[in-house]
């Protein structure tokens, strides 16, 4: 049975179908896949200027807007330089 | 296994209140401000009103935007389907609020529980309960299995 539950409590990145990526500890879920996120932060890539986080909070996404959800290493993840990242944003996906 | 399988249930059930269901935290955030997005990209910033399990909502003194973010429009009072929602926006201290309100309602429980235990001693002799009880002297419907089973 495919679960969330090993990802409660575990900082995660959440990927959107309009293609945002969005980082938050998940507070909950429930069947639909809705997700609570806490202490969430949006990361907007861009070849110019190094990715930008901006802060959001507490959120609560929709299930049916979730393309992926994948647990992040923290250790990994706050020993990258995001300003050093140059990537193209991801286009929303295509139907 | 189904012991492991049961000691597993016991221990994520014991811990339960850590994880928060959606729709809790968004029945919390009645009347609090929230921010909301639509799939189409338009924002809705209001109070919330009501809400109900298909996360259908009403929301009051709504700022509108459009999805360009450049036009706004000031509501009353709007409904918003829940299937149109992308995500909502709600205040950071709500999270603490909804799992405060979980524990007092888990202690609750487990002191209603409690009580129900210690009564339950006295089962066999003065309290007939449902199944065994109802069985003795009474016409029974194939129920002599399961009490002696239990």
């Amino acid at each position: 049975m495919a679960t969330l539950q090993g990802y409660v409590d575990h900082r995660v990145l959440l990927i959107l179908q309009d293609g945002r990526a969005i980082v938050g500890v998940m507070a909950g879920y429930d069947q639909k896949s809705n997700v609570v996120l806490s202490d969430s932060k949006e990361r907007v890539y861009s070849v110019e200027d190094g990715v930008e986080e901006i802060p959001l909070g507490l959120y609560l996404v929709k299930g049916d807007q979730i393309v992926l959800i994948g647990e992040l290493d923290e250790a990994l993840d706050q020993s990258i330089d995001l300003s050093t990242i140059r990537a193209e944003p991801l286009p929303p996906i295509r139907y | 296994m189904s012991e492991g399988h049961g000691a597993a249930r016991e221990s994520s059930l014991g811990e339960w209140p850590r994880s928060t269901l959606p729709l809790s935290l968004l029945n919390a955030a009645q009347n609090k401000p929230m921010l909301v997005e639509l799939k189409n990209g338009e924002t809705f910033n209001g109070h919330l009103v009501n809400c109900d399990n298909f996360m259908n909502i009403t929301l009051r003194e709504v700022y509108q935007t459009n999805a360009e973010g450049d036009r706004f429009w000031k509501v009353k009072e709007c409904y918003i389907r829940g299937s149109t929602i992308k995500y909502l926006r709600v205040p950071d201290t709500l999270l603490d609020a909804v799992k405060e309100e979980q524990n007092r309602a888990r202690e609750a429980g487990r002191s209603a529980r409690g009580a129900h235990v210690s009564g339950a001693g006295n089962r066999g002799r003065g309290m007939p309960q449902r199944g065994r009880g109802a069985v003795r002297g009474g016409p029974m419907r194939g129920g002599r299995g399961r009490g002696r089973g239990m």
